[in-house]
């Protein structure tokens, strides 16, 4: 089964620059932060972009919608990009593959180079196995189907 | 069959059993399970993947009724498993005997061959009437319709407790994984573990002289064992 159709750049509620972030220090695991110890990467919450934005570039035209949704108690609506629908009936957990040391960028493309959040690795099972057999991981069916 | 770390199996203590059906229902939450309605029932088409047999033993009014949960036996000599024309359901290293609802084509041939009948079809795209859809369990598929179904061991705890286990990079303890039916059993006749661990609490079960398996005779090899007292 392929991932979810890709968001658009443009679809994103805020033109949020991975490229600008990461050059700054930050890393993956600063906002997606329970990529190392559970199944979701998860998106922070506003109030996490709030703790540096509240006073970082306040006066940014994409900031102020920051703020905005900060001052207004709401989540920032992003859209999904990657995922998978549940008929694809597989199970994705995130942290063993960061124990793992797999990097970020194996499955969600160089974001060092993007902007918003797009598509740059499409997941099939395909790009799944391939890896899972160079590292002689598991390739058992009931491992992510069921 | 060699087995590289685990080797899931359990015990049920037919005397302790009082036939409460705590299993089926947890079950059912656990697994996302449709719910029957009279009319399915009426045709057999209920879906559940633990039932409780009951039994009657004398003449009334002196009746005594036996009760045993019947789930996926999780054999290893699976009657189930050579028959799926497209590997569907098949052995994997721990034991487990799997359902590949992504690879089933719904020919019937494995409920057809389980001596134990706990296989179950989805003849329609599975239904629940509102609330009940905010509770399905996000760890656990949502079968489609014309897919084969069927106890699964709860796997989706089993990788859970291995998971946390991992994060905190210790062995897994016996005990740790319990299956919906066996936290829910309130009378504890369930036990769940690793057969390949001697010491845990269902080898010492199955181990146990009141230890029996169900239709042994027909070669099939369950992992889940019988306790009752020998009449």
């Amino acid at each position: 089964m392929v991932a979810r159709a890709a968001a658009a750049p443009s679809v994103q509620p805020i033109a949020y620059s991975h490229k600008q972030h990461l050059a700054l220090g930050l890393e993956c695991l600063d906002c997606h932060s329970s990529a190392d110890t559970s199944a979701a990467a998860t998106l922070p919450s506003v109030r996490k972009c709030m703790l540096c934005h509240a006073k970082v570039a306040a006066s940014n035209p994409e900031i102020r919608k920051l703020a905005a949704f900060a001052a207004n108690h709401r989540e920032i609506p992003w859209q999904r990009v990657y995922g998978f629908p549940p008929e694809a009936l597989v199970k994705f957990p995130h942290a063993p593959h960061v124990r793992a040391s797999i990097a970020c960028d194996r499955c969600h493309g160089d974001m060092t180079k993007a902007t918003t959040a797009e598509l740059q690795v499409k997941h099939t099972m395909g790009t799944c196995l391939g890896c899972h057999r160079q590292y002689k991981a598991t390739e058992d069916c009931a491992a992510c189907h069921y | 069959m060699t087995h590289t770390q685990h080797r899931w199996g359990m015990a049920i203590d037919l005397d302790r059993c009082t036939g409460c059906a705590a299993c089926v229902v947890a079950c059912h939450a656990e697994n996302n399970l449709p719910v029957s309605t009279p009319e399915l029932a009426a045709e057999g088409r209920t879906a559940h993947w633990i039932r409780i047999d009951r039994y009657y033993q004398g003449e009334f009014p002196d009746v005594k009724v036996k009760y045993m949960p019947v789930l996926c036996q999780q054999c290893d000599e699976a009657p189930c498993e050579p028959v799926c024309p497209v590997y569907a359901t098949y052995h994997n290293p721990e034991g487990l005997n799997v359902q590949v609802y992504n690879r089933c084509v719904g020919t019937f041939y494995c409920a057809n061959n389980c001596p134990y009948t706990v296989r179950y079809f989805n003849w329609f795209a599975p239904q629940w009437p509102e609330p009940l859809p905010l509770q399905h369990n996000p760890d656990v598929a949502i079968r489609p319709g014309g897919v084969m179904e069927k106890c699964t061991f709860c796997i989706q705890r089993i990788k859970r407790s291995k998971e946390d286990a991992a994060q905190e990079g210790r062995p897994l303890a016996d005990g740790e994984v319990r299956p919906a039916c066996v936290q829910s059993c309130p009378a504890e006749a369930m036990v769940f573990g690793d057969l390949n661990d001697p010491e845990s609490k269902v080898s010492r079960l199955a181990g146990n002289g009141r230890a029996t398996k169900l239709l042994e005779e027909l070669g099939t090899k369950p992992k889940v064992f019988y306790l009752h007292k020998a009449t």
